[in-house]
């Protein structure tokens, strides 16, 4: 689910490092409301709980082990939505340096497509709406399987779409989908069943802890399990999955196809022709390269042979320069360490 | 009075959910001096030391620490002069590095960053650890974390020392290592620990608890020898003893 | 377990990169160039395979002048351009236009684009390879702090950076006890999950309680305060506008071809 830095483009990265980065402000303008110092620590360590338990492999009668546990669901129902948020951004910050899970550039589009649906949609609508009239084990049960699923559908689906938008693949947009949402579909159900084991266990032992349990403690908690706000997610649920598998499925899938590849191609194009506008008018004034046809590129295949030459030769100069300057380095500091 | 670092009087305590832990404790601790808090598992020590810098409120009695009385208004002094040392290494150090561990403290109280680097370079040189100062603490072992614990409170130039068992988890020479350290720093220090061998060699008095009162308060070398005593409650004589 | 062993592992790695000197460039510079590069790299077209191929002088550069060992980049590496290869496999079958041809030897433009693809994905692990190499994690959070990324986000990320390798270690000894006591699992078998991540899970904030008392002890008022170390501030001035200043050359015109011409 990670996406590498090479499957977005400049402006898809952009896009989404804004609307991640919205998101991330108003979280922590919410969490310095609730004006709790022991939140900081706690979600410093969940952050790392997360990454931990993420190691642990669970066997999955029939296929292999399964890809994350769904950390931005399970976070939200221990810490609430919003600082739930800021830690799986911290979360995949960590994995993005250290781990080269996703890429720098992809950040932006990481945190929305797996925090940012888990923590909202997952905790904020699907959560707190099945808990509102106390908690349940089969509700903790049925909230966590549902928001992992959906969570996970919508994140797979913006995959897509900002892959598309990226301009990277030649494959279409039906075929694209129709490959991620059921996969996603199977990943999201092992993901809630994990989750929701993880969840009734934390019900049972400590109660406490889950997000929401306070507001239900007054209203005689252990009330019946109410349908309707289940049956209302579940609908909705269904109405998503459905749209987006019939959206696959559908024969004539051209009409969103075909935008999003105008969307593309325009914003690339202004993308690239502001910088070959600059880099123009640097060539015209200083007029060092006057004839370089590098505007296509399929004739730079024609004149490949100089490339090749001068490539090599810029990179023996440069790795020369290196290696001559740590040898005269460590030369030195080797003197300094034996006086 | 001033010489006074810890002064308890009728201190009584019980968690919200009514478990009685600690009943009508009276006691104090003078400037230099080193106490051993002993008594077997669950009798209150952990609360006790809790309790003297107001990690744990709602207690009935009075608690006086460095002349401060502990309740929320004192805290930010009581927690300057009072510093405790956790029983887990990993839960007290949790910054990347030693340095920038051992600096969080007087950084806190406002110190200059030549002063904080003065004073963490002090408290390193106290524990032995000056090399290892810009050490991952995930790479250290478990008595280097120990000490680098040490050094995070030496750092705020504490008047009380307060330990929660010290010495657990660590390896002979460690240990010895902890207790040359310990004697050589000259503040007053409340040890809770069940290893009875370490109180004999760190602390001249005792305070013997059982289900949060205190059966004894005397001369380690009294409590520790008398066999019986220290069978009724739970514990045993100290090995070093045992042969003799 | 040999995944928690390779994520200790990493770590490690990546600890024992930073230790090793002391730089003078501010880690927010290194931060700024690394991320420039990426945006580079990406801003190719599909088909400009040649010009992208020079964006390498950059990691050589860096990678020879920094003394960064590479010996676990491979390993970063797989995984990328395995996901990048995964999406770019059908572009030679679809797009079979002819890019070149010598004889009866094609490329097509498919074969192109995804050979960019995959370039551009090694590229950019290893530029933010060599960033967390350069820099380690605390500069990082340093200079998100310069960026003014609120402070309750770098605290958060510090920490996680701190317990990770606690954490790590617990799952390891827990799993390590699991299979002892159930020889021929493969992994946790679903009637543990809840309890075996639970207990985890309570034992985590049972931690960040003690964690919580411990700074408040130290006098934690709701802020870090981190150590300005002595960058050099026009050592770190020139990095950004050199790199700066060649990666938009490397871009915008075809270096190589123009030393090339000159033989």
């Amino acid at each position: 689910m990670h996406m590498a830095d090479a499957l977005v483009a400049p402006v898809v990265a952009g896009t989404m490092y804004a609307c991640s980065g919205a998101a991330m402000g108003c979280s922590i303008k919410k969490v310095r409301l609730e004006n709790d110092p022991k939140k900081i620590p706690v979600m410093g360590v969940m952050g790392a709980f997360v990454f931990a338990a993420q190691m642990i492999n669970f066997t999955i009668p029939g296929t292999g082990s399964s890809g994350h546990l769904c950390g931005g669901m399970l976070l939200s129902a221990i810490l609430g939505p919003e600082a739930g948020f800021l830690t799986m951004i911290g979360v995949l910050l960590v994995q993005c340096l250290m781990f080269a899970d996703g890429g720098l550039l992809a950040l932006g589009c990481n945190i929305w497509n797996m925090a940012f649906y888990g923590c909202f949609i997952g905790a904020m609508v699907l959560w707190k709406r099945m808990m509102k009239n106390g908690m349940s084990k089969r509700k903790i049960a049925a909230a966590s399987v549902l928001g992992c699923m959906v969570t996970l559908q919508l994140g797979a689906f913006s995959v897509t779409l900002e892959t598309l938008a990226s301009g990277i693949t030649e494959l279409p947009f039906s075929a694209f989908v129709a490959v991620m949402q059921p996969i996603h579909l199977a990943i999201g159900l092992v993901e809630g069943l994990i989750t929701a084991a993880v969840l009734v266990f934390i019900y049972e032992a400590r109660p406490e802890l889950l997000w929401g349990y306070s507001w239900t403690e007054d209203r005689q908690q252990g009330g019946r399990f109410t349908y309707k706000g289940t049956v209302i997610s579940l609908l909705a649920a269904a109405a998503v999955i459905g749209g987006l598998l019939s959206l696959a499925a559908s024969s004539d899938p051209d009409g969103l196809e075909w935008s999003m590849e105008q969307v593309a191609e325009t914003s690339e194009l202004e993308a690239e022709g502001d910088v070959y506008e600059i880099a123009g008018q640097i060539q015209g004034t200083t007029a060092v390269l006057p004839d370089y046809a590098w505007k296509n590129s399929e004739s730079a295949a024609g004149t490949s042979f100089s490339g090749i030459v001068g490539g090599t030769v810029v990179i023996l100069l440069c790795g020369g320069c290196c290696l001559l300057f740590r040898f005269f380095r460590n030369g030195r500091n080797g003197t300094v360490r034996n006086e | 009075m001033g010489l006074n670092k810890i002064e308890v009087e009728n201190l009584s305590f019980s968690y919200p959910n009514g478990n009685r832990v600690l009943t009508d404790v009276s006691f104090s601790v003078t400037e230099g001096e080193s106490v051993g808090l002993i008594g077997a598992n669950g009798v209150g020590k952990s609360t006790l030391l809790k309790l003297f810098v107001g990690l744990i409120d709602g207690y009935q009695g009075k608690i006086r620490v460095d002349g401060f009385a502990v309740e929320k208004k004192n805290l930010a002094s009581v927690r300057k002069s009072a510093g405790y040392v956790f029983q887990d290494s990993d839960s007290q150090l949790f910054l990347a590095t030693v340095y920038e561990d051992v600096a969080f403290g007087p950084r806190n109280y406002g110190y200059s960053e030549e002063e904080v680097e003065r004073q963490v370079t002090e408290a390193l040189r106290k524990v032995h650890l000056e090399e290892l100062k810009d050490r991952q603490i995930y790479r250290m072992s478990g008595g280097q974390k120990k000490l680098a614990s040490l050094a995070t409170i030496l750092s705020m130039e504490p008047q009380i020392m307060l330990l929660d068992e010290p010495s657990i988890a660590l390896d002979p020479g460690n240990r010895r290592n902890l207790i040359h350290i310990l004697n050589d720093i000259r503040v007053a220090k409340v040890i809770a620990s069940h290893d009875l061998d370490m109180i004999l060699d760190t602390c001249k008095r005792t305070v013997l608890l059982f289900n949060g009162k205190i059966v004894r308060d005397g001369r380690t070398e009294d409590i520790l020898r008398d066999k019986q005593l220290l069978e009724e409650n739970g514990l045993e004589l100290p090995l070093g003893l045992q042969r003799r | 377990m040999s995944k928690i062993r390779g994520a200790i592992h990493g770590i490690h790695r990546a600890d024992d990169g930073k230790n090793r000197k002391e730089s003078l460039v501010h880690p927010l510079s290194r931060v700024l160039v690394t991320f420039f590069y990426v945006l580079t790299v990406v801003s190719f077209e599909k088909y400009d395979l040649y010009r992208l191929a020079g964006m390498a002088l950059y990691l050589l550069v860096l990678g020879l002048w920094d003394e960064i060992s590479v010996r676990d980049m491979f390993g970063r590496i797989f995984p990328v351009l395995l996901l990048t290869g995964m999406v770019g496999i059908a572009n030679p079958f679809l797009d079979r236009e002819v890019y070149w041809q010598t004889g009866r030897f094609i490329i097509t433009r498919g074969m192109v684009s995804m050979v960019t693809l995959l370039l551009k994905g090694v590229f950019c692990v290893t530029a933010s390879y060599f960033l967390m190499m350069e820099t380690g994690m605390e500069g990082i959070c340093y200079s998100l702090r310069c960026l003014h990324v609120p402070k309750e986000f770098v605290t958060v990320v510090l920490l996680i950076y701190r317990y990770l390798m606690v954490l790590l270690k617990e799952v390891e000894r827990m799993m390590q006890a699991y299979k002892l006591r159930a020889p021929g699992q493969r992994g946790v078998h679903v009637k543990a999950w809840g309890a075996f991540v639970g207990q985890l899970l309570l034992r985590s904030i049972d931690r960040a309680e003690t964690v919580y008392e411990s700074m408040l002890l130290r006098g934690y008022r709701g802020e870090f305060t981190g150590k300005n170390r002595a960058w050099n501030k026009y050592a770190s001035l020139c990095y950004v506008f050199i790199w700066t200043a060649v990666l938009i050359c490397l871009r915008t015109f075809p270096v190589f071809q123009a030393v090339g011409n000159l033989f």
